[in-house]
């Protein structure tokens, strides 16, 4: 038997659960109005149902009482009645493949911040301002405790009427219960503080409540961390003893392990491990816990590879693996496992585009899936044309051509896909070269299996001019040529004289690295300060300046960290709110002339070589020598487009030696990845 | 003058042919004592002219021949029998005389023919040669020489006279000579004993005869160690074979160029009944054995010095040499039956099959799983378990296959079809220990019975309808070899049970979107254990899909060499037999292979060039998927796998 620890079934509670692979409570951002879980919603998890995933559990931090602000991520509103229709959905939905659905419910004390509707004061142990959301408090009173315990057991009933499968109450990420915990951040002399036994008092209460409303059969859980690392935080073995004495209560079925603190930046960041940390960082913490639970024990952190959860599961470290971000990057894992199709996984690889938006308040997407959680619109499993079979020339293999061709290829078209450069991936490859980055070529690597699986036909290493694509007699021209270095839109950088270099140049090694060395970034993604820390990695003295206020300034909040994390341990020289004027030369060294954005003081700076990050322009050379050819000269129809709905263009016919013309991704203008990938998704999913 | 000679000739032939025929009797009669009656030899008109000539009839130009060669033979010996025997010399007798004989040389005429050169490239090479290329000259010699000498209008001059005489001489030596020493002419005594005495009577009453016989495991020596260790019936029926190389063309290990020969394995167990060394056989050898190097007699061991034990180990069981074969021999049995012995007395079954045998007396299943393992896939479909006081209508045994992914999609697909059609069914769950269907096959009947007691005992603590399977090999054991022990159940196939649900009804399926070239590929336990071809095309064609036909299919369909333990035994060979398969598929231009056996998929799928390999069930499963989009081209939702 293949995979023989994932696919043993599982217990929890009275819940019988057909795998070991679970998706953890996650905040998604999706929630319509009100906090209700609208089609979106739903279609979102009900893929990973179709996927075969064994059980969800949505609603990361889904608030139980009113002083919670909602605002900023959108969650599942369980403070009402209202919300047991929609979720009643939900269950519907998960339970027709025979997958279990679970919610998160939480209070977050002090963890929001309080200026958003309702304009609560934030309640917490202590009355301590958590620094992350800036979330200032008071003191909560005993009253608040009793009500907020009724909250929560009216949270649960509210669940169950819905049909959902179980309850995860949340004591991890220093919500209230572990706000209640914490030394850090409970420093009461009443029952709730003081001694450990006190301090869990709170949590028993709740928990307590909440198995009095729903009774001894539903699944209530718990998630907790395992190690806050905060020297005044929570350690290992206090945890260990928490642990041990909820699971003996026999209040819960099961306790879901994280690792990591979270009310400081460098602390969040752990939480959701990127690519720059290792894999399953936290796992032996969670084994810690198993230790002394008597209730099974549930764990994700970074476990992206289905080896690596067969492998965990067949250790006995945990019971369940959750597999998060790895199903927002491809919901069909168990699927595609079962079917024999492990190599077509799309494996996330910890960029955490998903994560760093929501962050931002903005809903959750995945750098590398375009049609996750827009299932409504966007095929996780593009289906063959039943039309006609068209010739489908792509120019550009960087992420938007290869997903052109293979969601062409999907299609059933005849696909030729050029790539001037002999290896496919464009400015992926460039993003790989950053230290800790080197898995952002896992996006390609999958889109480069994909069109070989799909036989498209790749001609690398062939610059296509249009002869040659005309010569081809093509139905359909996708040109996704992507961008060029963007270092001649100001001369008195003196690019041209070679005063200043690229970041692309350092980056290909085109160009020698020097000793002393200042990046200007102006673009504050990945790009600048992944060559920042190329450079500084190679030995280089490197100061980086933006006119953004703070270097890497358009990262999100758990990529942010680990670049500082490396900026000062390298001594890189952080100077923000500065503009490059202009280069000089001076003897064998160059002088940057730099300019404060609130003073216009100028500033100089003697280096040795100046990098000039400043994104790209789109490569449209080719574009413009198709376009008058072009049927429909090269024009999307965007309102089709955003509808998701099949261009126009495509009804109708072509005449012998016509052919529509499109363009994706940075040859239109400048994107990230995920939006190179979904102009392609979008599309070309209607050829 | 000529009179007297043709008298005297055919008594003394006569006389011959008995002493030969009670020779060779002598030599059936070594092997162990079967049950038997006189009066069945008033079965064999019917059984030559029906059952065996509906063998003989698939190649219509050796089934006319033979009935001029042999029609004409009987006649003209009866005339004779009567107008020389008895002395009565009539010349309308011999008029009758001359036209038999003209009917018989006709007819070996075209016997020459169809071992010559002339109109064929070459006779083809499943025809052994030796004395076999002798038989149309003899049969001339006969015909010719008995129609000069019964010819009534002329007087033949002397000369004339003595040559026909001699061709006589030399005919007639063919048929009383030859016979009782073994020549190519005993197939006419021995093939119509054979009819009478057939090991398996029941196969002569319209019924499928294809389980193994029991095994007494009371006995000392288990399973045939040494040809007198056969059923004297089963050596009677091993004399019967014509060389013909009809099994030889149809093995799957043979075509493979395995050491496995069919046509040789029951001449040299000829050999060994009859003494001597293998060095006269003119046919195709086992691949990589030479001809000439093996001996046996009725008291040897057969392994190895008649008989190599890879030999036996190559056999797949597909009955595809039974299924050809004229004289209705059974290799199958034959095989099984030295591999008892090798299995249980030596324990000498070759690379991963002690393992797997050791697996199932340990553990009830192939492979050493956990046996509740067998069932994980059925949990999120949300299938009932079976327990006895849970009566369901269908009960679903899944077989070892249930522990292999591939296998499993094929029972999702099955269970969403069941749930479709509003089938009262549920799995065994844990109850469920292998049918002992491949221990059997390798000769471990030991295990085989435990196995199967311990599922009978079970099965009566159930209560169900009938039993369903996706696995022909569960159905044979289960339907065909379980009575022996007392375990009687209707159990059906997948394919049967749908195409019933479709037909009834109860099963509605939209037509197939799978534009792609299909075939279907018979799997041998569904089609010649069990006779059933009809369902898996009737259940393709019922959501559109055509069947193109490989050329081997049917009854007569070719191996996928999963069966009979054959992967375990794993008997090397030039080429793999799931290749050969793939390459039927191939040359028809077949994208899809659709099968109904996890067996088959397993050995397909092995092929890495291949055509897609599906279960009817996973193609019916996709066709329960009605694919709706607002958008044009855009389904968001999938296949049947994505259920």
């Amino acid at each position: 038997m293949q995979y023989p620890h994932i696919f043993t079934p599982m217990t929890i509670g009275k819940l019988l659960l057909p795998n070991r692979i679970y998706s953890t409570a996650h905040a998604e951002v999706y929630a319509e109005s009100g906090g209700m879980p609208g089609e979106r919603y739903i279609k979102y998890y009900e893929e990973k149902a179709k996927g075969g995933l064994g059980m969800a559990i949505c609603g990361g931090s889904s608030p139980v009482s009113l002083d919670v602000p909602q605002g900023a991520w959108k969650p599942v509103n369980l403070t009402t009645d209202l919300v047991i229709e929609p979720l009643a959905k939900l269950a519907e939905a998960m339970h027709k493949h025979g997958s279990k659905i679970m919610i998160q419910a939480t209070h977050m004390g002090r963890r929001s911040a309080f200026a958003g509707d309702p304009w609560p004061h934030l309640v917490s142990p202590s009355g301590i301002r958590e620094p992350v959301h800036r979330g200032n408090a008071k003191t909560i009173e005993i009253e608040e405790i009793t009500r907020i315990i009724g909250d929560f057991a009216k949270a649960a009933k509210r669940v169950q009427a819905a049909g959902l499968d179980g309850i995860e109450i949340s004591a991890a990420h220093q919500h209230l219960i572990d706000q209640f915990w914490s030394p850090r951040t409970n420093q009461r002399n009443d029952e709730y503080g003081g001694s450990l036994q006190n301090r869990m008092r709170f949590g028993l209460q709740v928990l307590q409540a909440v198995r009095d409303a729903v009774g001894a059969d539903f699944c209530v859980g718990m998630r907790m961390c395992a190690d806050e690392f905060y020297d005044d935080g929570l350690d290992h073995p206090t945890l260990k003893e928490i642990a041990a004495t909820y699971s003996q209560t026999g209040l819960i079925d099961f306790i879901s392990v994280i690792g990591s603190g979270a009310d400081t930046h460098n602390k969040v960041t752990n939480c959701m491990p990127s690519m720059a940390l290792p894999p399953e960082p936290f796992v032996n913490l969670a084994a810690g816990i198993k230790s002394v639970s008597s209730v099974p024990i549930l764990h994700a952190q970074g476990i992206r590879d289905i080896t690596q959860a067969e492998r965990i599961l067949a250790g006995g470290l945990v019971d369940m693996v959750g597999m998060t971000r790895a199903h927002i990057a491809d919901p069909h894992i168990i699927l595609k496992i079962r079917d024999g199709r492990e190599d077509e996984i799309r494996q996330c690889v910890g960029a955490n585009y998903c994560i760093d938006r929501q962050y931002l308040g903005q809903d959750v997407l995945c750098v590398q899936n375009a049609a996750t959680s827009r299932e409504s619109t966007m095929p996780h499993k593009v289906i063959k044309s039943t039309g006609l079979k068209r010739k489908v020339v792509v120019v550009g293999a960087g992420p938007a051509g290869l997903e052109a061709a293979r969601v062409a290829a999907e299609r059933g078209h005849e696909v030729i896909l050029f790539e001037k450069n002999t290896t496919v991936g464009g400015q992926v490859n460039l993003a790989a070269k950053a230290p800790q980055r080197e898995q952002m070529a896992g996006i390609i690597r999958w889109l480069d299996m994909q069109t070989k699986r799909l036989k498209v036909d790749r001609r690398l290493g062939v610059a296509a001019d249009a002869g040659m694509i005309l010569a081809e007699k093509p139905s359909i021209v996708v040109i996704a040529t992507g961008g060029l270095s963007n270092t001649e839109q100001v001369p008195a950088w003196g690019v041209d004289k070679g005063l200043a270099v690229s970041a692309w140049d350092i980056l290909t090694e085109k160009v020698a690295l020097k000793k002393n060395v200042l990046l200007y970034d102006t673009i504050g993604t990945h790009a600048g300060f992944g060559t920042a820390d190329f450079m500084a990695s190679r030995g280089s003295q490197v100061e980086i300046v933006t006119p953004d206020v703070k270097v890497a300034d358009d990262v999100g909040g758990t990529t942010f960290p680990i670049f500082y994390r490396r900026l000062y341990a390298q001594g890189m020289i952080a100077t923000p709110n500065y503009w490059l004027d202009s280069v000089y030369p001076e003897g064998d060294k160059k002088i940057a002339v730099l300019r404060n954005e609130y003073t216009e003081v100028l500033e100089e700076r003697e280096v040795d070589q100046v990098v000039i990050e400043n994104g790209i322009t789109p490569n449209t050379a080719l574009y413009w020598t198709l376009k008058d050819h072009s049927k429909n000269h090269g024009q999307t129809d965007i309102s089709t487009l955003f509808e998701a709905k099949p261009q126009p263009a495509l009804a109708e016919k072509l005449a012998e030696g016509e052919f529509l013309l499109f363009r994706v991704g940075d040859c239109v203008s400048q994107h990230n990845i995920h939006g190179a990938i979904y102009d392609a998704l979008r599309l070309c999913k209607d050829f | 003058m000529l009179n007297y000679f043709i008298t005297a000739l055919f008594w003394l032939a006569t006389f011959i042919l008995l002493v030969g025929l009670w020779r060779r009797a002598q030599l059936w009669r070594n092997g162990q004592a079967a049950e038997w009656k006189l009066t069945q030899l008033f079965t064999i008109p019917k059984r030559y002219f029906v059952d065996l000539h509906h063998v003989v009839a698939r190649e219509p130009y050796i089934a006319r021949t033979h009935v001029a060669t042999a029609g004409g033979a009987v006649a003209a010996i009866a005339l004779v029998a009567i107008n020389y025997g008895l002395m009565l010399y009539s010349t309308m007798l011999n008029w009758a005389i001359v036209i038999a004989t003209c009917i018989m040389f006709i007819g070996a005429f075209f016997v020459w023919l169809r071992r010559t050169s002339l109109i064929t490239n070459q006779p083809p090479s499943r025809l052994s040669k030796g004395n076999w290329s002798r038989l149309p000259y003899s049969l001339l010699a006969f015909s010719l020489g008995l129609l000069l000498l019964t010819l009534p209008i002329t007087t033949l001059s002397n000369s004339i006279a003595v040559i026909a005489a001699l061709l006589l001489l030399a005919g007639s030596a063919e048929l009383a000579l030859g016979i009782g020493m073994g020549g190519p002419m005993k197939h006419a005594i021995a093939g119509l004993l054979h009819l009478a005495f057939h090991p398996r009577q029941e196969r002569f009453n319209d019924q499928l005869s294809t389980a193994l016989k029991p095994l007494n495991l009371q006995e000392k020596e288990f399973g045939i160690n040494k040809p007198s260790d056969f059923n004297w019936n089963q050596l009677l029926g091993f004399d019967a074979c014509v060389q013909c190389g009809k099994c030889e063309a149809a093995c799957p290990a043979f075509a493979a160029g395995q050491p496995l020969n069919p046509k040789k394995l029951i001449q040299d167990l000829v050999v060994g009944l009859s003494s001597g060394t293998d060095a006269s056989f003119a046919g195709s050898p086992y691949a990589g054995i030479p001809v000439g190097t093996h001996a046996g007699s009725p008291n040897q061991a057969i392994v190895p010095a008649l008989i190599e034990a890879q030999t036996l180990w190559a056999c797949t069981t597909c009955r595809a040499c039974v299924q050809e074969c004229p004289m209705l021999i059974e290799h199958v049995d034959a095989i099984v039956g030295m591999r008892r012995n090798l299995t249980l007395t030596q324990g000498s079954a070759p690379n991963k099959a002690p393992q797997l045998l050791e697996n199932l007396r340990q553990t009830a299943n192939q492979n050493g799983e956990d046996n509740l393992a067998r069932y994980y896939w059925a949990i999120d479909l949300d299938v009932k378990t079976i327990s006895p006081i849970t009566p369901v209508d269908v009960l679903l045994v899944a077989g070892e296959g249930a522990f292999d992914m591939r296998y499993q999609r094929t029972l999702r697909a099955l269970v969403k079809l069941l749930k479709a059609a509003k089938v009262d069914f549920a799995v065994m769950g844990a109850l469920e220990n292998d049918t002992g269907d491949t221990a059997r096959r390798l000769g471990d009947e030991a295990t085989f019975q435990m196995l199967a007691k311990r599922n009978i005992a079970n099965f009566n603590t159930l209560k169900f309808k009938r039993i369903l399977t996706a696995d022909p090999h569960v159905l044979h054991c289960l339907k065909n070899e379980y009575p022996a022990f007392g375990g009687h159940y209707e159990v059906l196939h997948h394919s049967t049970f749908l195409a019933q649900l479709v037909a009834n009804g109860a099963l509605k399926l939209s037509k197939s979107t799978e534009t792609r070239k299909l075939t279907y590929h018979d799997p041998c336990y569904l089609a010649r254990y069990n006779n059933e071809t009809k369902s898996p095309r009737a259940l393709l064609k019922s959501i559109g899909l055509r069947v193109n036909e490989m050329e081997r299919s049917g009854l007569r369909g070719r191996c996928c060499g999963g069966g009979g333990g054959a992967p375990l035994t794993d008997i090397a060979g030039k080429q793999r037999i799931p290749d050969i398969r793939i390459a039927d598929a191939r040359s028809i231009g077949a994208e899809v292979v659709a099968v109904a056996c996890p067996q088959c998929t397993a050995m397909l799928e092995g092929v890495i060039e291949r055509p897609e390999v599906l279960d009817i069930a996973e193609l019916l499963a996709a066709s329960l998927v009605v694919a709706s989009s607002a958008v044009t081209g855009l389904v968001i939702e999938s296949t049947v796998v994505a259920a």
